[in-house]
C-alpha cells in the first residue's frame, strides 16, 4: 500500500488527496461575495486570510514540520479575539452518493508569551458546501475549544445561517454568513480532550473525517481520533439550490481566535474521497 | 516548473499610521515581490513601507528594502535570501487612514 494513503480511509473513489509538501493544491482564502464594491460583502467575509505553506517553525525549538515531511498548510486569524480565518478548496461532483473528507490537522495559538495557552483558541472545523438536484447543504463541524478562556472541548454541528442577504443592486448576487458564531449546536456525546501537549510550541496531529450522503442530503458520520460519532439522525444546514453552484463540491477548514493571539489550524495532508 | 503564489495579505481593510502586513511564512520560495495597490485614500495621503523579516514570526527587524513611492497607485518592492517570513511595515501620513490592496508574490 502506498505509505501516505495508508492512513487514511478513502471511499472508492478518490477525488484529490493533498500532501501540502508540494504546494498549495488550490487551498486558498475564502471571500465573501461583492458586486461593483467590495464594500458589499458581508463584514465577516473580507479578512478571512491567506493560508500559508508552513514549516511550523517555533521560537524555541526550530522548525517543527509536518506529519509526513517538511510543509503544511497553515490557516492563521489575526491576533484578534473573535476573528475567524478560513481556507477553501473548489470542486464539482460527478455522481450523487456518499462523499467523505478526511484531513490531519493540528491546532494551537501563537507562541507569543511563554503561558500554556490552550484555551487561547476558541475552535476550529471543517465543513462541505455542496449542491445535490433539491437543495444547498452545509455540513458543519466545530471543535469548540474554549470560550472567554473557560474550557468547553465539545464537537457541534449547524443546522441554520442567517437569513440570506442581496449584495448589490442588480439582485444577481446574494451571500450567506455559515460561518456566524451563533447557532452552534453540541453534538450528543460530542465532549472529546483533543491532545493539545503542554507548551504552544509542540504539535501533536489528529486525524479528521466527515462522512455525509450527498443523494439523501444529510449527515452519515464524523470521526476524531478513536472516537466516532453517528451523525445519521441530525439535521444539516439546507438551502433552496442556487442556479450557478450546480454538482458543487467545496471543502474548507476554518480556526477561531479566542484571545487577543492568532489561532493557527496545520493541515498537514486532506483527502475527498466518493463512493462512486 | 517552479512554483508560484500570490497572497492578498490586505484587501481593502483600513491602514491608518503605523501599520504593517499580517506575518507571511516563505520558508519554500527563494523570490518575493510586494505590490501596493492604492484603492482608496485623498491625494494628499503618501505611503512608506519597508520590508521586514523574522526568525520566528514574531520579532521583526528591518531588511533594508524600501517600498518606492506609488506611481499611479501602484508600487513594488522585490526581495530575496529572506528565510522563513516576510512582512511589509510602513506608515501612512498626509490622511487618517487609507485603504490598499496588498500583495506577496512569491517563486520557487
Amino acid at each position: 500500500m502506498e505509505p501516505r494513503l495508508s492512513r487514511f480511509d478513502p471511499l472508492g473513489r478518490i477525488v484529490y488527496f493533498d500532501d501540502f509538501d508540494d504546494g498549495h493544491h488550490g487551498w486558498m482564502e475564502l471571500i465573501g461575495n461583492y458586486e461593483d464594491s467590495l464594500d458589499t460583502m458581508l463584514p465577516h467575509y473580507r479578512d478571512h486570510r491567506p493560508p500559508m505553506i508552513s514549516s511550523a517553525t517555533m521560537w524555541d525549538t526550530g522548525s517543527h514540520g509536518s506529519l509526513d515531511g517538511t510543509y503544511s498548510l497553515k490557516v492563521a486569524t489575526r491576533a484578534r479575539a473573535g476573528h475567524q480565518a478560513v481556507a477553501v478548496k473548489r470542486a464539482t461532483w460527478r455522481q450523487l452518493g456518499l462523499i467523505q473528507l478526511e484531513a490531519y490537522v493540528a491546532c494551537k495559538p501563537e507562541a507569543s508569551d511563554l503561558r500554556l495557552g490552550n484555551l487561547d483558541v476558541r475552535g476550529f472545523g471543517l465543513l462541505f458546501d455542496l449542491q445535490n438536484t433539491q437543495h444547498r447543504l452545509m455540513p458543519h463541524l466545530r471543535y469548540l475549544n474554549a470560550v472567554d478562556g473557560q474550557p468547553r472541548g465539545v464537537w457541534q454541528y449547524k443546522t441554520e445561517t442567517p437569513p440570506r442577504v442581496q449584495t448589490g443592486p442588480t439582485g444577481q448576487i446574494s451571500s450567506v454568513y455559515h460561518l456566524d458564531p451563533t447557532g452552534w449546536i453540541d453534538l450528543p456525546n460530542g465532549a472529546q480532550a483533543l491532545c493539545y501537549n503542554e507548551l504552544p510550541t509542540k504539535l501533536n496531529w489528529h486525524y479528521l473525517r466527515l462522512l455525509v450522503d450527498l443523494a439523501a442530503g444529510h449527515y452519515l458520520e464524523f470521526q476524531c481520533n478513536d472516537r466516532r460519532y453517528d451523525l445519521s439522525a441530525l439535521g444539516m444546514i439546507r438551502a433552496a439550490p442556487i442556479a450557478t453552484l450546480p454538482c458543487m463540491l467545496n471543502a474548507a477548514f476554518f480556526v477561531e481566535a479566542g484571545a487577543d493571539k492568532r489561532a493557527f489550524l496545520y493541515l498537514d495532508s486532506v483527502l475527498v474521497s466518493t463512493a462512486v | 516548473m517552479r512554483r508560484s503564489y500570490t497572497a492578498v495579505l490586505e484587501r481593502g481593510e483600513p491602514l491608518a499610521g503605523e501599520w504593517a502586513t499580517e506575518p507571511y511564512e516563505t520558508g519554500w520560495a527563494s523570490e518575493a515581490l510586494f505590490f501596493v495597490l492604492l484603492l482608496d485614500g485623498p491625494p494628499t495621503a503618501r505611503i512608506a513601507a519597508r520590508v521586514q523579516l523574522s526568525p520566528d514570526g514574531m520579532r521583526w527587524v528591518d531588511e533594508g528594502t524600501a517600498l518606492p513611492e506609488l506611481r499611479d497607485g501602484l508600487a513594488f518592492v522585490r526581495v530575496r535570501e529572506f528565510g522563513n517570513w516576510l512582512r511589509l511595515a510602513g506608515t501612512v501620513s498626509g490622511a487618517d487612514e487609507v485603504r490598499a490592496l496588498i500583495y506577496l508574490t512569491l517563486k520557487e
